[in-house]
């Protein structure tokens, strides 16, 4: 991770985020994970435009049980290859944060975004300042901070690695 | 402090005593991928070993041909080629290709799941295994590759959840009744990464199916692993399929009686009525009564979580007191979960009856989980399938899903628009 601090514009969805709504079953045949991106969200309401117009850089902001549903990893990928640096939930279902994390595609656990997303105290387009070692969310558009827990010490040498498969051979060498 | 069964499990596997939040790693002994997630494991191996790996023990790797068996478009074709090559060049034996039915199920009845064996597969109901005890869990294909490596993978050890189940069904009500009432009352996240051992009398006395269905909803409440420690009727068929060690690890992997829970529930079944996850939401649930009436295009029984012959069988004798006729109004299809579910289907003369009353019973397959597979449904299309998801458009865009058991399947097949099985079977 070169660049601790980001900045760039939220996506803002709520809770329990399903893999079908994040990345549709339609394209499970999909098997080179850059192809992803043009499918994500589409079969979100409200969201279908999100493939085409997300920018590198932009957040995806959601509330609690993010990720819930298969175990397909085509909802990390398709975030992670669209330029999404960082999904910023209150808390991820337990496959999806496997799959984050063997990826070492950075999650953050933000207290208190689920209400707020509630309370309209993010909102879509927000300019969000993100300091991943701190684990600090600056709503810039709103002037609000959330603050995040990291994940623990064994997740966190994953992703430092640069996910499983990396931590794996890195350990094999040593 | 004593411990509960999965505690025991991950000890066993990781060699080592463990306490709740610790991460380990953990033997596997079973590493399985399906026609879905397979072709992307394979890929992905390949990859990151230049071509030369070769996996870390042929007979422990298994695959399974179920999402989109047999293929329905060229790109599923060439996934599923994909798998069965690198099968052949990596002796790995184990491939239940497309004419076999979905894979937990195919794998339990080949006697290839033992109590207390942690499982990886990318099925994310992998973990309805725990119905026979068996810590299985649904990965993504990273998590696949990995185990390929050395065969192990890290696993947080979570808390365990106990819930006592009493009473006996009435009839038109069954175990998908309690589970889908479970789901409403826990809610999407009410299982938050835990284990849950399910006990009592009601569970006891339950079938390999009804212990299936009940294990396969887990993940929508977003739990690791359900677990049953199989007995009577269960622990013989086990036996007969899996051998005697069965016997063995069950001994060694029952819950202390002073283990520790982080929940304790109880439910009880004498007073259940037939349960609906409505529109568009597992845990959106209400009684079939207060749905009873509603529009409906199309009803679906199988899948992983209610595929099974029983759950047929429950199906069919709706169909019988309904007098062998499906509604015209509505499209009914029945999937049975595998081939032996079906031999039995056919054996029993069901299947010619379903095929008289205007039902399509297809190949042993995942179907209706898809919107890639028989029976999508189309915009403004409203379905009831046995099913366990029903997100917003996951079977066709702009179309809505009603989950229920195979007995509110059928009766509402019969008289086409929701119903309650018991305004049929009296």
């Amino acid at each position: 991770m070169e660049k601790t601090i980001l900045r760039g514009r939220a996506w803002v969805f709520g809770d329990d985020v399903d893999t079908d709504l994040i990345y549709h079953n339609k394209y499970l045949a999909e098997t080179d994970p850059k192809k992803m991106p043009q499918y994500s969200f589409e079969y979100y309401p409200g969201k279908e435009h999100f493939a085409k117009e997300v920018k590198p850089g932009d957040f995806v902001v959601a509330g609690t049980n993010f990720g819930c549903g298969s175990s397909r990893e085509h909802a990390v990928y398709c975030l992670k290859y669209a330029g999404v640096p960082v999904v910023l939930a209150e808390n991820y279902s337990r496959i999806y944060y496997r799959n984050a994390i063997n990826n070492g595609y950075p999650v953050l656990f933000i207290q208190g975004i689920s209400q707020a997303i509630k309370d309209g105290k993010i909102e879509d387009g927000d300019e969000l300042e993100v300091d991943l070692a701190k684990g600090e969310v600056k709503n810039v558009t709103k002037g609000t901070v959330f603050h995040g827990d990291a994940v623990a010490d064994l997740e966190k040498d994953i992703m430092a690695a640069g996910g499983l498969i990396e931590y794996l051979k890195s350990r094999a060498e040593q | 402090m004593g411990k509960t069964m999965i505690h025991k499990i991950i000890e066993r596997s990781a060699g080592r005593e463990v306490k709740v939040g610790d991460r380990v790693w953990c033997k596997i002994d079973l590493s399985t991928a399906r026609d879905f997630g397979g072709a992307n494991c394979v890929l992905q191996f390949q990859e990151v070993t230049d071509k030369k790996g070769k996996v870390w023990d042929p007979n422990k790797i298994a695959f399974t041909f179920d999402l989109q068996a047999p293929a329905h478009s060229e790109k599923v074709a060439v996934n599923q080629k994909i798998i069965r090559d690198f099968a052949r060049e990596q002796g790995i034996e184990k491939v239940f290709d497309v004419n076999w039915g979905i894979g937990q199920h195919v794998l339990l009845e080949h006697g290839l799941v033992k109590p207390g064996d942690v499982i990886l597969g990318t099925d994310s109901h992998m973990n309805l295994l725990g119905a026979v005890g068996a810590f299985a869990t649904g990965v993504g294909n990273t998590d696949i590759v990995a185990s390929w490596f050395e065969g192990t993978n890290w696993f947080r050890v979570p808390e365990t959840m106990k819930i006592t189940v009493t009473g006996r069904f009435a009839r038109g009500v069954c175990m998908r009744d309690l589970l889908t009432k479970i789901v409403g009352d826990l809610g999407a996240d009410g299982m938050f990464f835990k284990a849950v051992e399910f006990g009592g009398e009601t569970i006891e006395a339950a079938s390999l199916a009804d212990r299936i269905t009940l294990c396969s909803m887990v993940t929508e409440m977003s739990g690791k692993v359900g677990l049953i420690m199989p007995n009577g009727e269960v622990l013989d068929w086990l036996v007969e399929r899996a051998g005697e060690e069965v016997r063995d690890r069950i001994k060694a992997l029952a819950p202390d009686s002073d283990a520790v829970y982080s929940d304790d529930l109880h439910f009880d079944v004498d007073k259940l009525e037939p349960m609906a996850s409505c529109p568009d939401a597992p845990d959106n649930v209400k009684t079939v009564r207060e749905v009873a009436g509603n529009h409906v295009d199309q009803v679906h029984i199988g899948s992983c979580s209610n595929g099974r012959f029983e759950d047929i069988e429950a199906a069919y004798k709706v169909l019988e007191a309904g007098g062998f006729k499906v509604s015209p109004k509505v499209r009914t299809i029945i999937t049975p979960a595998t081939r032996e579910v079906m031999r039995k289907c056919a054996a029993a003369g069901y299947i010619e009856k379903f095929l008289d009353a205007g039902i399509v019973f297809t190949n042993p397959t995942c179907s209706l989980c898809t919107a890639e597979h028989y029976g999508a449904l189309p915009a403004g299309d409203v379905g009831v399938s046995t099913t366990n998801r029903n997100f917003i458009g996951k079977v066709g865009k702009g179309s809505h899903t009603y989950l229920m058991s195979p007995m509110s399947a059928m009766a509402t097949a019969v008289r086409g628009v929701i119903t309650d099985p018991r305004d049929i079977l009296g």
